[in-house]
């Protein structure tokens, strides 16, 4: 804390004050042309804000004569609309309530009706026996501010909207892949049949496992009636995926569906879907199928059900017996559905005792990669392995199996998996009614 | 899984083409583009070389498919050498190892 005026050095006193007074002589003219051409603008008003002060810079900036203002105008006067509204309400309050306040900003009316945004400060001055006197203020021109204020804020509005816009683009691209996807679960639901239907002295259980919810699958399967006692059944699988591969499962259902009705027999039903097939897709984008048709007809008074059936490419159902007992159902040499314009099918028979299951599945589950390295392949020993094991299950105890084991494959299944399952209950016996299989 | 890697070369007998790695869903369409891009002549053999080809699902036989149906526009045969034993297990079960010509290797696949 140097009070250097309170005790100047004698030998520097004159010296520093006449370099003082040289520099003031050069800077200034006076202090009044000081206050005049500062370069902000002076005022002062008194208590009731009549303007008895004004300095040429703040006139200027206005554009308004000395005359019109001094004694006439209040500082009020001289503020925007919005300003004015302002200085009622906040400023003229805190000035009277703290004597000072500063760095307000405001908005001053200019003559050509423009608006000159500004940062006001003022301060009371007080009599000796603190008394308010008059009240100083200076203005300055806040432009420049404003207009970088302005900036940000058009930036920060930019900024604002192309956010606004990403989002709606988001929300509309969320909206059609849900409509998508919803358009994809339709059709999906299409190509299988939405329940099987009752056939006397059969039971049956389905599972179908989607690989990939964007994909189509192309496995189907179907069951219905051909006339009062017998029912035609076909699982299948198309090869590809995707809405072309869904094109061809639609054709393929309801092209057996019809060929069924005309001729039941199994392989004429797959000579019927084969020829189609080809005639539809031929060429350098062929179109086939794999697929086990077949018929079932129960046989109530000797107590079994006859099955028979015809596969076209189609790896063999399985059949496992009451006795625990499990084997494939082989139908060799049955061609691909589709792919050649004469095609062979075999077919076989075969008789469902109670207790007997009939599992036909696609190659989604036997073509499930397994191993820690995903690189063996799940194959048809296991699966016939695990019928074996599950020997004598009713349907749908056979397929809640099977569904476990593909859930413990994992991502290890990359293809849809179908699976359906015929059995001939077991008897049971009146002290026993719900299943005669214990496990 | 691995990529599909195809290598070409000419024969007496017409084009061979060495697949390996993996031919499915992903993949096929490489195997498709490389045959649709070939020309074959009347009486030539397309061997396909599959002693390398780890995977072949539906999508693989697919184009073994469209194969033949190019070759036989063509005049020509499509064979298949080498065929590894899961595959030819699939071939067998789709009644393609009645379609196609195998052999057991390129050598006796390109004799003439």
């Amino acid at each position: 804390m140097c009070r250097a005026d309170e005790h100047p050095e004698p030998r520097e006193a004159g010296a520093g004050a006449s370099t003082d007074a040289a520099f003031t002589a050069l800077l200034e003219d006076s202090a009044e042309e000081l206050y005049e051409s500062a370069p902000c603008g002076y005022l002062s008003t008194l208590m009731d804000g009549t303007i008895a002060k004004i300095n040429a810079t703040l006139l200027d900036w206005l554009g308004l004569e000395r005359e019109t203002v001094v004694g006439r105008k209040r500082f009020a006067d001289l503020l925007t609309v919005g300003g004015r509204l302002y200085h009622e309400t906040h400023f003229a309050p805190l000035l009277q309530m703290q004597g000072e306040i500063s760095g307000i900003a405001l908005e001053m009316k200019t003559c050509g009706s423009d608006r000159l945004p500004v940062l006001v400060s003022s301060a009371v001055k007080h009599s000796s026996d603190g008394e308010p006197l008059l009240i100083r203020t200076t203005v300055f021109d806040a432009s420049d501010r404003r207009a970088y204020e302005q900036e940000l804020l058009h930036r920060k509005q930019d900024a604002d909207e192309a956010r606004r816009q990403a989002e709606e683009a988001r929300e509309q691209a969320e909206a059609d892949r849900s409509r998508l996807q919803e358009a994809l679960a339709v059709l999906q639901q299409s190509l299988l049949p939405a329940s099987l239907p009752a056939v006397p002295g059969v039971e049956t259980a389905v599972y179908y496992h989607t690989a990939s919810p964007d994909r189509l699958g192309g496995d189907f399967y179907d069951l219905f009636p051909l006339d009062g006692k017998r029912w035609a059944f076909f699982l299948g699988d198309v090869c590809g995926k995707g809405p072309q591969a869904a094109a061809v499962t639609s054709l393929t259902r309801y092209t057996l569906r019809t060929a069924a009705l005309h001729d039941p027999d199994p392989v004429a039903a797959l000579t019927t879907l084969n020829s189609v097939l080809h005639d539809r897709y031929t060429g350098g984008d062929p179109r086939y199928c794999t697929a086990i048709f077949g018929v079932l007809e129960p046989d109530p008074a000797n107590d079994c059900v006859t099955v028979r059936l015809a596969s076209g490419g189609h790896p063999p159902a399985l059949v496992a017996r009451s006795d625990g007992t499990a084997a494939l159902l082989p139908t060799p040499g049955g061609f691909l559905v589709g792919a050649l314009a004469h095609a062979h099918f075999a077919s076989t028979t075969t008789e469902l005792h109670p207790g007997d299951t009939l599992l036909l599945y696609t190659d989604g589950l036997t073509e499930a990669r397994t191993g820690p390295d995903r690189t063996s392949l799940y194959g048809d020993d296991a699966l016939l392995a695990f019928v074996t094991d599950h020997a004598g299950a009713p349907p749908e105890e056979m397929i809640q199996a099977l569904a476990g084991l593909l859930r413990g494959l994992g991502d290890g299944v990359d293809d849809d998996t179908a699976l359906l399952a015929l059995g001939s209950p077991a008897h049971t016996s009146a002290h026993s009614p719900a299943t005669s299989h214990l496990r | 899984m691995s990529p599909l890697k195809i290598a070409a070369r000419d024969a007496a007998t017409g084009p061979v083409l060495h697949i390996l790695g993996d031919l499915d869903y992903t993949t096929a369409h490489q195997l498709r583009a490389h045959l649709t891009a070939l020309t074959l002549r009347r009486g030539q053999r397309l061997v396909l070389d599959l002693a390398r080809l780890d995977f072949c699902d539906s999508s693989g036989i697919t184009v073994l498919i469209a194969a033949h149906n190019q070759a036989t526009a063509a005049h020509a045969t499509l064979v298949l050498a080498a065929v590894p034993d899961n595959t030819l297990r699939i071939l067998r079960i789709v009644g393609l190892d009645q379609l196609f010509p195998l052999y057991a290797d390129t050598t006796a696949a390109t004799s003439t």
